[in-house]
């Protein structure tokens, strides 16, 4: 954080290949037609994320979280613009080829935990391991031991969903969304299903991971308690990106702020959207 | 991928047991259905043969066709060694000659034309199962002037057991013969025509009032009506060149053939019916099901699985409940046919027939086959499309029908 406090959540037009960037999102708009009308849930949004950031998207309800996350998980394809995970550009990739892509790169937790009933804690974890052949069975079974561990589970590994708490779940979530040792980890409200204890100890527990194995997370929530605990933050409003921030022990430094004076920034580019 | 796709199909008790129920229904339906329609041929045609015509019927060349016009130039002269040959025969379980004639049958008061038949009342009583008696008895070898009318003839002529009738024939002469009889027992068959003309006296009366030794056919009867076929054809070979006929019960009753025909138009309908009903209800209860796991497969696509993954999951899902709940529908189909068999459906006379039975139903081997068969591919095929459909739906729409 001392070096480039901008860098994280810059909106910038950025070479590909910088191998600092976790994310580049290049001038992206998404729109959806709905009967004659169309919709702008995106528009001509551009974003990096440095690798091993813990940033948080806010914004109020319909101002394109999810629609962002969604893109940058490759489960969405943009109107507009590019997006590069890891320096590779994803667009006009295969649906298969996407799917290989999220399996080594992207790890997901969803607001709704999304579990498979029908597997047990451990299972459900295992399962994202079935992509990558290279991993035998021995390595497999340490690695789901491990982020049961990790998540505080261990005890919990023959449980089925159904007989763990909203909390619970939410761990084996996070454990499964680890357990292929992705780049980047992206969780739509991962804490709205949760009591406000429970989703800021998820998130606590999100971070410390974070902190402990340099992946990057990406969050979005709509809780001003769970964006404290974010060390970057951008801020959407009717799809555009009004505001980002860079957290220096308690506060806030806005790097850029529509409502204020366009900023200067440090190499010069221009600030995209309107 | 099989052990997911079984874990899917055995933890999720409640989903699985729809479906399942669905298959076993249908199954069974098939098989009880079908098994039913199959009973009612089966009986028709063992009433034929155990009340008229026997499994096989052995006589000169050109009887059949000719023999109610000349019957004395159709005669078989020594038939005992022909009936050897039959008996030695394995799968046969009796031989019995008749001769057939024509005649008229007078009560005192009026006549009535007839087609007599004489025959060996101890065998014709054995073979004779499904020969019903309205009144009085059977046959029997002491009744040397005893005579068995058909319920048609009884009423026509007002005859009861322990009248006394006079029968008229022409012998081989060329003179006229008559018989006087008892009438000792009034019978029906399944057929109204045939018991409206047919009378039966001892074989040796009959010789002795047409003035011959000689018989018309020997009646063969099996262990097995399966083997009419076989045995036909061997026995076919075994009399080659003695310029015999070896006909079958089916070929003997062509109206069997006929009745058949019409009534498996009727009941492919019937089939076809069942057959889509169970398709349907099959394919809906599949995609009642995959519909419910919409959310589940984009959680599956977001970490990775390919859409053919998927597809190919649900099929081996859908092969494993298909072949489970074919194989509980095709068991339980089978006991479900024995016990309706075993308690039995009374049915009402067949047209042309003043004779009920009580229906059963049969259990045929092809038949459950081809209904597990049916059961296991409806499954599959209800599956591919209704995944296909579910995988095409965009990641991120499939995830947010979770909530
Ligand atoms: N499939 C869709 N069809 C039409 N409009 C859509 C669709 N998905 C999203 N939108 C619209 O796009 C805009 C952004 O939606 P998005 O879900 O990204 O908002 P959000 O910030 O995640 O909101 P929330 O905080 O309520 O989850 C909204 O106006 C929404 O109505
Ligand atoms: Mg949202």
């Amino acid at each position: 954080m001392t070096g480039e406090p901008a860098r994280a959540g810059r909106p910038t037009r950025a070479p590909d290949a910088d191998p600092r960037l976790a994310v580049s999102v290049q001038g992206v708009s998404k729109e959806y037609a709905l009967g004659e009308e169309r919709v702008v849930a995106l528009a001509n949004v551009s974003l990096n994320v440095d690798r091993g950031v813990f940033l948080a998207l806010a914004g109020p309800s319909g101002s394109g979280k999810s629609t962002l996350l969604n893109m940058i998980g490759c489960i969405d394809t943009p109107t507009r613009g590019r997006i590069v995970i890891n320096g590779r550009d994803v667009s006009g990739r295969t649906p298969d080829e996407l799917a290989a892509l999220r399996a080594r790169t992207i790890g997901f937790v969803f607001q709704t935990f999304n579990l498979f009933p029908v597997l047990t804690a451990y299972e459900n974890v295992e399962y994202p391991l079935q992509h990558l052949p290279e991993i035998g069975r021995r390595e497999r079974r340490e690695r789901v031991l491990h982020f049961l561990d990790v998540v505080g589970l261990a005890d919990y590994a023959r449980h089925r969903p159904n007989q763990l708490s909203g909390g619970q779940r939410q761990r084996v979530a996070i454990a499964r969304a680890l357990v292929a040792h992705p780049q980047l980890v992206l969780a739509d409200e991962p804490t709205a299903n949760l009591d406000h204890r429970t989703g800021r100890n998820i998130l606590r527990l999100m971070r410390r991971i974070n902190r402990a194995t340099k992946v990057t997370f990406i969050f979005s929530t709509h809780d001003p308690q769970v964006i404290r605990m974010a060390d970057r933050r951008v801020d959407l409003e009717d799809g555009e990106i009004v505001r980002l921030g860079v957290r220096a022990r308690k506060e806030w430094s806005y790097a850029f702020e529509r409502a204020a004076e366009p900023p200067a920034f440090a190499d010069g580019e221009t600030q995209p959207g309107r | 991928m099989l052990k997911l796709a079984l874990r899917n199909v055995f933890r999720h008790v409640g989903r699985t047991s729809l479906t399942m129920a669905a298959i076993i229904a249908g199954v069974v339906g098939l098989i009880v259905s079908g098994g039913f329609v199959h009973d009612i041929f089966v009986q028709l045609g063992e009433s034929v043969i155990h009340s008229q015509s026997g499994h096989i019927q052995v006589s000169r060349e050109g009887f059949r066709q000719g023999g109610a016009r000349e019957p004395e130039r159709y005669r078989i002269a020594h038939p005992q060694p022909i009936e050897k040959t039959i008996a030695a025969t394995p799968g046969v379980r009796d031989v019995m000659a008749r001769i057939t004639f024509s005649g008229l049958l007078n009560n005192g008061r009026s006549d009535l034309a007839i087609n007599g038949e004489g025959v060996e009342p101890d065998k014709e009583a054995a073979l004779g199962t499904h020969l019903a008696m309205v009144a009085g008895r059977r046959l029997r070898a002491s009744d040397e002037h005893g005579v068995m009318v058909g319920d048609g003839v009884a009423r026509a002529l007002k005859l009861e057991p322990g009248d006394r009738v006079t029968l008229m024939l022409s012998s081989e002469g060329g003179a006229v013969n008559t018989a006087d009889l008892d009438v000792v027992g009034v019978f029906r068959t399944f057929s109204k025509d045939y018991d409206a003309r047919a009378i039966r006296v001892p074989l040796a009366a009959a010789q002795d009032a047409l003035g011959t030794p000689g018989i018309s056919t020997i009646v063969v009867s099996l262990e097995r009506t399966e083997d009419t076929d076989r045995i036909a054809g061997e026995l076919e070979a075994k009399l080659a060149g003695q310029h015999l006929d070896v006909a079958t019960w089916q070929t003997l009753n062509d109206f069997y053939a006929k009745t058949v025909k019409l009534y498996e138009r009727q009941f492919d309908v019937l089939r076809a019916i069942i057959l889509l009903m169970v398709l349907l209800s099959v394919a809906n209860s599949v995609n009642m099901s995959l519909f419910e796991r919409i959310p589940e497969f984009g959680t599956m696509r977001a970490l990775g699985d390919r859409s053919g993954f998927i597809v190919r999951l649900v099929l081996v899902e859908c092969l494993v409940l298909g072949v489970a709940g074919s194989a509980i529908g095709a068991i339980l189909g089978v006991l479900v046919s024995a016990g309706i068999s075993f308690v039995g459906i009374p049915m009402p006379p067949p047209p042309n027939s003043d004779v009920g039975y009580v229906a059963r139903i049969e259990i045929v081997p092809v038949l459950v086959l081809a209904a597990f068969a049916i059961g296991v591919v409806a499954t599959a095929l209800a599956g591919i499309p209704a995944a296909r459909r579910a995988v095409r739906i965009p990641v991120v729409d499939a995830l947010r029908q979770a909530i």
